[in-house]
């Protein structure tokens, strides 16, 4: 039995086996990269660490394990999102080597605190308590702050990381305070004895405060319309690897603590069409709907690539929010699979930037001009990663909005009207994102450059990019891939 | 398990594959590849239209390729009577545009090909589809080489044009997604599987109430008028075709137009028949502005390639009307338009194109007196402007004229009989506005406003093509019944369910 070999050696500990291999990195790479001065080795370290983690879950998710430790929980829809951060750590680890933006002297550091984040993301993906789910968004965002810092010389990256650090702080505050209120009227933090409060209960503005208070605080972390403000200069100041680290990590660790939070709190009270249930169904739809619009029409007048990249990542956002309004299992299910399409064409699309400034390419987009002549390799990517965000078949962004969209616009036996006009919302700026895409695609294609140098970027960053792509082009062509565990995840939320 | 349908998709896709591999040195040959891949698909669609495999009816194939706890997603592929006309003409203008283009030099050749045998790929996935999911990621794929064809090979205004084209129709097709999603769920009833496969859509869907199908009808029937397309949303149709090359202006207006009426019959009036009828009267008045409105427009066009692109939203105004009829003769000879209007308009946009070319001008009031000068152009668009506007013994003859007596007959059932007062007006309104142009342009003195000693006749590989289309515009015209005897079947079976 595979599952044994995890489950014999961690015992009880099972559900924290991939969290130990990451704590055990962190721990060890600041002492390492000063011992052996190599960054190389360090990062070797660190890529073993990501990838013995990474097969833990990967066995505990295919054998189907089930378990519990000290409220930390254990079971495919923990997996799955542990795996999904596990992705996202392991490309940027394996770029972080040879990106000129990251400061090698401080590759022990660096890693490190690309761990604790990770460990963060972990911690909240099997946690079902709100203080846990607290203490690790906590540690994703103090480790967050550190990373964005960590490309000293620039200027941008320290106004980046202040501004992103002072934002985090004040909503670590709202959604403490919102926690406290909870817990002052309820007496628990576990989600369930909360979803059960409030399917049995009235609805009292004390509650209802507490609920908007942890909305806006965790809406910080995912960016959500209007508390997005930070997201377009983090990203722009970081360095490339962790702009990336950022928009498909973090942002998805906020969405994890929105599902397992606000979807397990609400579902309940919402599938009986109580008053409470919907007015935070309507909230959530209207903060979808004006998150994605303004992330995709702001997107549109930006002319440094990461910004454009940032702006999309808001929208896409916006796009998974649906599935709070919409409540179903089924929509959960489209979620965490597009949740996981986003890493790779987002991620894509970034590492091809990042890979770009190796090169000495700069980020806006009018320095992309004539690239299908000089890297004809990296335009066509870029541009196969720009159209799946977009939503062109066949590719994975396409199929996955396909389940999110159609979850939005009812259920088999009922095309159920509620929320038909988000999808059309959701649809509309599907199309706009299209516009915004496109102009990059002709800038790489159509407009002549001025340079026509061939490019080359670091092998290591062709490797990544070849990853995400087939990941792209596969899950868009047999979404059965990974669809049916998304399916078997929600059965664990409700 | 028959691979013959697949084979119709596969030939193109690796065709367009070498093609766009072919960089560099071997970029000149790339046109062979091209050419050779669409000929062998030319004649497998050849051999299936004429029963080569047995009744081309039973060659259905496909399997199960997505599958959820709520969906199931075919890859299923099937031909009908309906089809296989559009399967034909999309293989032969695909060889005929490839055909057309060797006397042509330009840049990156190689990606051009690519993108003719990719988008006949998307036309031949419509056509031939037989699941919704399939059918949508189909339509998609024609739109992408489209847009590149526009804005890398185009006119001047290419960039603005191409875009255009791409925001109208994507939008256009989103909104029928949504259609495609409110159909599904309400067909799957109380199974609580979405199947997309047509067959089980249009099982389920029949017992749902009309209003709600009249609602899906709205969403669907928008996406593919904006195709067609139909005034109001037809403006990115003249751009987009004065701006595309020759190749894309014959394929876009060829083929990909008879996506949208293709699919207005296939999935509005085969699985929504009771909601067509309830929109019937919004079809026909759509149809009726798109015919007077498109023949107007026509007139004030200057530009050859311009004005062909405004008549062909006269004539697919026509198809239009014919379907609104939902009368046997009505939607037979709508289908029969689409086929006799994918030769013409192939025709048309192919002589108004090489005027470009050759003369170095497409505006009409510069030209003049081409017939002395270029006598074999001129005699190819006096045949193609003849059978556009209906003459009889072209092919165009039978696809304008039933149309009006299936109409007839809908105005003397409802006894509105000054609606046809429309229909003579746009009778005299095409006629009006070709035989103004081929005036202007092939008659009369000699044009001095420009230097016609460049001018030169039509190429030897040109020549074969508008060879090839003139004797089937005139074979078509005066044997319809080669195409229509497919269409009998299809149709009769359609009207039991109407």
């Amino acid at each position: 039995m595979v599952d044994n070999i995890i489950t014999s050696i961690f015992g009880d500990l099972t559900p924290l086996a991939a969290m130990i291999f990451l704590l055990v990195g962190a721990l060890i790479m600041p002492g390492l990269q000063m011992f052996v001065k190599k960054h190389t080795v360090t990062w070797v370290v660190a890529l073993v660490f990501v990838i013995l983690a990474f097969i833990t879950d990967a066995i505990l998710l295919t054998s189907e394990v089930e378990m519990s430790y000290l409220g930390v929980k254990l079971n495919t829809y923990t997996t799955l999102m542990s795996m999904l951060f596990l992705i996202v750590v392991f490309l940027v680890v394996l770029v972080s080597n040879v990106s000129t933006e990251v400061t090698k002297s401080h590759a022990g550091a660096y890693y490190s605190l690309l761990f604790g984040a990770t460990l963060g993301m972990l911690f909240v993906a099997s946690s079902s308590s709100l203080l846990t789910i607290f203490v690790g968004v906590e540690l994703t965002s103090i480790s967050s702050y550190a990373l964005v810092a960590l490309k000293r010389k620039d200027g941008r990256a320290s106004e980046a990381a202040v501004k992103y650090a002072i934002i985090g702080g004040m909503s670590t505050a709202l959604t403490l305070y919102g926690i406290s209120m909870i817990y002052g009227l309820t007496g628990t933090l576990a989600i369930n004895e909360l979803a059960l409060y409030v399917a049995a209960n009235e609805f009292t503005w004390m509650f209802g405060i507490g609920i908007i208070c942890m909305i806006a605080g965790y809406g910080f972390k995912i960016a959500a319309v209007p508390f997005h403000m930070w997201a377009p200069d983090v990203y722009e100041g970081a360095a490339t690897p962790v702009s990336m680290f950022l928009a498909t990590g973090s942002k998805k660790m906020g969405l994890a603590v929105f599902i397992q939070v606000f979807l397990a709190m609400f579902i309940l009270s919402a599938t009986v069409g109580d008053i409470f249930g919907l007015t935070v169904q309507y909230i959530f739809a209207v903060i979808a709907a004006i998150t994605m619009t303004v992330g995709n029409v702001v997107a549109i007048a930006q002319s440094n690539i990461k910004r454009m990249l940032a702006y999309s990542s808001i929208a896409q956002a916006g796009y998974i929010l649906i599935i709070l309004a919409v409540m179903t299992p089924q929509a959960e299910a489209a979620g965490i699979f597009h949740m996981f399409t986003h890493v790779f064409m987002k991620g894509g699309a970034f590492l091809i930037v990042g890979g770009l400034i190796c090169a000495g390419i700069g980020e806006k987009i009018s320095d992309y001009r004539g690239l299908a002549k000089r890297a004809p390799f990296l335009a066509a990517a870029m541009m196969l990663f720009l159209f799946s965000l977009a939503g062109i078949p066949p590719l994975a962004g396409f199929t996955s909005k396909f389940f999110l969209f159609a979850s939005a616009v009812g259920t088999p036996g009922e095309a159920d009207g509620t929320w038909i006009w988000l999808a059309f919302v959701a649809i509309l700026n599907s199309a706009i994102s299209l516009y915004y895409y496109a102009r990059v695609v002709k800038a790489m294609y159509i407009e002549k450059g001025e340079s026509t140098e061939k490019i080359a970027i670091p092998r290591i960053f062709t490797i990544a990019i070849v990853i995400c792509l087939v990941f792209v082009v596969v899950l868009g062509v047999y979404p059965d891939l990974l669809y049916g565990f998304c399916e078997d995840a929600t059965a664990f939320l409700f | 398990m028959s691979m013959i349908l697949s084979s119709l998709i596969l030939v193109p896709l690796i065709g367009a594959i070498i093609a766009l591999v072919m960089g560099g040195a071997r970029e000149a040959y790339a046109k062979y590849v091209a050419i050779g891949f669409s000929a062998i698909t030319l004649i497998i669609a050849a051999l299936l239209m004429f029963g080569m495999f047995g009744d081309f009816e039973d060659l259905s194939e496909g399997f199960v390729w997505i599958e959820t706890s709520t969906f199931i997603m075919n890859y299923a592929l099937s031909v009908d009577g309906l089809s296989i006309l559009m399967v034909f003409l999309t293989a032969l203008l695909c060889l005929l545009v490839n055909v057309f283009s060797l006397d042509e030099h330009r840049e990156n050749n190689n990606y051009f090909y690519a993108l003719i045998m990719a988008m006949e790929v998307g036309l031949m996935g419509v056509y031939m589809a037989a699941d919704y999911f399939l059918f949508y990621i189909m339509w998609e794929v024609t739109l992408i080489p489209m847009y590149f064809m526009i804005s890398w090979y185009g006119g001047p205004r290419r960039h603005y044009s191409a875009i255009k084209f791409f925001i109208y129709t994507h939008v256009a097709s989103l909104v029928m997604l949504i259609g495609i999603f409110a159909m599904g769920y309400e067909a799957a009833g109380s199974t609580g599987i979405v199947d997309f496969s047509f067959e089980a859509i249009k099982n389920g869907i029949a017992s749902v109430a009309v209003d709600t199908q009249a609602l899906i009808f709205a969403l669907l029937f928008f996406g593919f008028m904006v195709k067609m397309p139909s005034v109001p949303f037809h403006t990115w149709l003249p751009d987009a075709h004065t701006e595309a090359p020759t190749e894309g202006s014959v394929l876009l207006a060829g083929v990909m137009l008879k996506m949208g009426s293709y699919g207005i019959i296939r999935i509005c009036i085969e699985a929504l028949p009771d909601a067509a009828e309830y929109w019937q009267w919004v079809i026909i008045a759509i149809a009726l502005i798109s015919i007077i409105y498109g023949a107007y427009g026509c007139i004030a066009q200057t530009d050859l390639k311009k004005m062909v692109a405004f008549s062909s939203i006269s004539h697919m105004g026509m198809v239009m009307l014919g379907i609104g009829c939902l009368s046997d003769a009505g939607i037979t000879f709508a289908v029969f338009q689409m086929f006799a209007h994918g030769l013409i308009t192939a025709m048309l946009f192919m002589v108004c194109g090489m005027t470009g070319h050759k003369v170095g001008t497409r505006e009409i009031p510069l030209l003049g007196g081409l017939a002395g000068k270029m006598p074999i152009y001129a005699t190819f668009m006096m045949i193609a402007f003849m059978a556009s506007l209906g003459l009889p013994g072209l092919v165009g003859f039978w696809g304008e004229f039933p149309v009006i007596m299936a109409f007839y007959e809908f105005i003397l059932e409802n006894d509105v009989v000054w609606m046809l007062l429309f229909c003579m007006l746009s009778l005299m309104l095409t006629a009006g506005y070709y035989l103004w142009a081929m005036q202007r342009t092939l008659f009369g003195p000699e044009t001095t406003k420009i230097d016609l000693n460049k001018a030169h006749d039509v190429g030897h590989f040109e020549f074969a093509v508008l060879l090839v289309l003139a004797i089937l515009v005139a074979l078509f015209g005066v044997w319809p019944d080669a195409a229509l005897q497919f269409l009998d079947p299809y149709v009769d079976a359609l009207m039991g369910v109407i």
